[in-house]
């Protein structure tokens, strides 16, 4: 996508004619938290698979039931609407469980939900004491810590990254904001509570899970019934944080994506690389 | 130390790969001053640093940490000039940000450690779709479009584990001294009527007794309502019940305590387990169903333990498993029986109703 090499190198005094010119790289990313990073994946995959079909067990959002059908679940009323409305999916056997069928393991499969789902949600515990290890061991954890002047800087990002797609398509000039940390403020804010709501969600999880024995926690987040409207959402901010996450990393380029696979980087610092783009 | 083949062996054509390099290269020649003390070297050396960067990580395969501790001992090679836009910041405090040491690396190894990791990352690419298909429901996959059977004793026997592991936790987290939660009557919560099934005829109840088995005495003994309630004192508690759904319900309920029950007709030696059972129990299309449940003595002896038989002031109705029902808060709703007909005392762990079905068995809460 971009030259390996950034563009203010300067070959090596030492290097022969012959030879390649050196690069300069750094470190990004250690390798335990490049190998959590992507066993998050799956990890999340399999937990909101699964959580999808226990939630169908015993929906948090339901209205009264439907005279017709009985019907008192918002996500099966969800399911209804597309396949009435959404071409091609007219003739779909079970309307009420469309929601359930495309985006959980399925409807009427609690067991196997609550089997999948500690099986992940233990694998998810451990991937997340590997990537604290892995922020430690690496030292890059102080990247991650929100700055006091980041609130302006990260909208003036969000700003940028909205302007970004309208600017490419007029031909316009759009400067990037200059920064020269590891990360942007929007970058820290988001890479810094990511991390928070996957601890949060392990404490809600176990809230929900355990709601006498850990009652004291099932109290810090307002009850049994509380933290499960908690659980529900902060898997939606897990969502929400992947599909720009994912659409970002693209649009930035090879390097970034290289950076959390094989750990090097050749932006060894971003405030030079962005002077020089612009 | 000089071990320039096996750098070459890992891309013998690295020099015209990329585009931009060779222009580069032009640009920049005049500045090239070869200092190269080793005239013996091929043409296609690196310098003596960046054969010491390949050496990094043909040596530390599987060992990465050790390349950030190699680091510095790289970073203090790269000439002066290579270093000079990189803005080197002393940290100001021990939350402040501190640079990354930077590493001078030839072409060819980052090449060469981004093609290996590349191909890693696809193996476990790979590896996690295959695993999602051995452990997702057969169902699930057929909807994606899998034909095949996949339903193995490898995915059985880990989503077993992932429950057996997760019971050995609800146990250690136990505690028999640790008091659930209690309400006021402010806040009850209507209670929904989830019989397994169909709700049982009422007639059943006139003719009712508990038996008991597994007895110290050896003896089975049969108590009918009104001596059970005359015999032990009532407790009232106001305690939420959770199902394995995710719903609950705060309720109001009055009964004797297990423990009570356990003292006077005392268990066999060896049991550690009570059967209990309700053979009133009917499925969905009116058939008798007989449902049971395994309670541990532990669990049976906490305090808040209840044969319940009252419920919001008044004797249970037939919905909530009238006369006398468990009402073990801290279990899942599942091992709440109602309508209980015998309780059976055994060394080894009964079954449970749900367990065919691939629910735990321990539901500890």
């Amino acid at each position: 996508m971009s030259s390996a090499i950034p563009p203010h190198h300067e070959p090596n005094p030492t290097s022969t004619l012959l030879v390649e010119p050196s690069v300069l790289v750094v470190k990004r990313h250690h390798i335990l938290v490049r190998c959590s990073h992507w066993l998050n994946v799956p990890l999340l995959l399999g937990l909101i698979l699964s959580g999808i079909s226990i939630y169908w067990a015993s929906p948090i959002y339901q209205h009264k039931p439907d005279p017709v059908t009985g019907n008192f679940d918002v996500a099966a009323d969800i399911g209804i609407w597309i396949c009435a409305h959404v071409p091609g999916q007219h003739h779909y056997a079970s309307p009420p469980d469309w929601i359930y069928n495309h985006m959980s393991l399925g409807p009427g499969m609690l067991a196997v939900a609550l089997q999948l789902h500690w099986l992940c949600a233990y694998l998810f515990m451990l991937n997340g004491m590997v990537y604290v290890a892995g922020l430690i061991m690496g030292r890059g954890w102080r990247s991650l810590l929100p700055h006091w002047a980041d609130l302006f800087d990260a909208l003036r990002m969000f700003r940028y990254y909205l302007g970004v797609p309208f600017a490419k398509l007029t031909h316009r000039e759009w400067l990037h904001p200059p920064f020269n940390t590891k990360y942007n403020a929007l970058q820290r804010a988001a890479y810094f509570s990511v991390p928070v709501a996957g601890f949060l969600s392990v404490a809600t999880g176990w809230a929900i899970h355990k709601p006498m024995q850990l009652h004291w926690l099932a109290a810090l987040f307002g009850g049994f019934d509380a933290a499960r409207v908690w659980h529900f959402w902060l898997m939606w901010l897990f969502i929400f944080f992947v599909v720009p996450h994912v659409i970002l990393v693209f649009a930035d380029g090879w390097d970034t994506l290289r950076s959390m696979i094989v750990g090097w980087s050749t932006k060894v610092d971003r405030s030079e690389v962005i002077a020089n783009e612009q | 130390m000089n071990n320039e083949e096996k750098g070459n062996s890992l891309e013998p054509k690295d020099i015209s790969s990329t585009g931009t390099e060779p222009k580069l290269e032009t640009t920049k020649l005049p500045e090239a001053c070869p200092e190269d003390t080793n005239p013996a070297a091929p043409i296609a050396t690196e310098t003596p640093q960046a054969v010491e960067a390949i050496e990094q990580p043909v040596d530390a395969d599987g060992s990465p940490s050790s390349s950030v501790e190699s680091a510095p001992q790289a970073d203090e090679k790269v000439p002066p000039i290579a270093v000079e836009p990189v803005s080197v910041k002393k940290p100001q405090s021990f939350f402040g940000e501190q640079p990354l040491p930077i590493i001078d690396m030839a072409p060819r190894v980052l090449r060469y450690r981004t093609r290996r990791d590349l191909l890693l990352f696809g193996a476990g690419a790979v590896a996690a779709v295959a695993g999602a298909g051995l452990l997702l429901p057969q169902t699930t996959l057929s909807r994606m479009g899998v034909r095949r059977d996949m339903n193995s004793r490898g995915k059985e026997w880990l989503l077993n584990k992932a429950l057996r592991i997760d019971d050995d936790v609800a146990e250690a987290l136990y505690s028999r001294n640790r008091m659930v939660p209690t309400y006021t009557k402010s806040q009850i919560t209507p209670i929904k009527n989830n019989y397994n099934g169909a709700t049982p005829d009422p007639g059943y109840i006139s003719g009712w007794t508990l038996t008991l088995d597994g007895l110290a005495s050896g003896l089975s003994v049969s108590l009918d309502i009104r001596k059970l309630m005359n015999r032990f004192p009532v407790h009232e508690q106001i305690t939420r019940l959770v199902c394995v759904e995710g719903w609950s319900a705060i309720a109001w309920w009055a009964g004797l305590r297990f423990d009570d029950l356990l003292r006077a007709y005392s268990p066999k030696l060896q049991a550690k387990w009570a059967r209990v059972d309700s053979s009133v129990n009917l499925d969905a299309s009116g058939n008798p169903d007989p449902y049971f449940a395994s309670i541990d003595l532990a669990t049976a002896r906490h305090p808040q333990t209840l044969l319940a038989t009252h419920f919001n002031g008044l004797p249970l109705t037939v919905e909530h498993g009238a006369p006398l029902r468990l009402l073990v808060p801290i279990k899942l709703g599942l091992k709440n029986v109602k309508a209980i007909t015998r309780i059976t005392y055994s060394a080894e762990e009964p079954r449970d109703y749900w367990a065919p079905y691939g629910y735990s068995s321990n539901d500890g809460i």
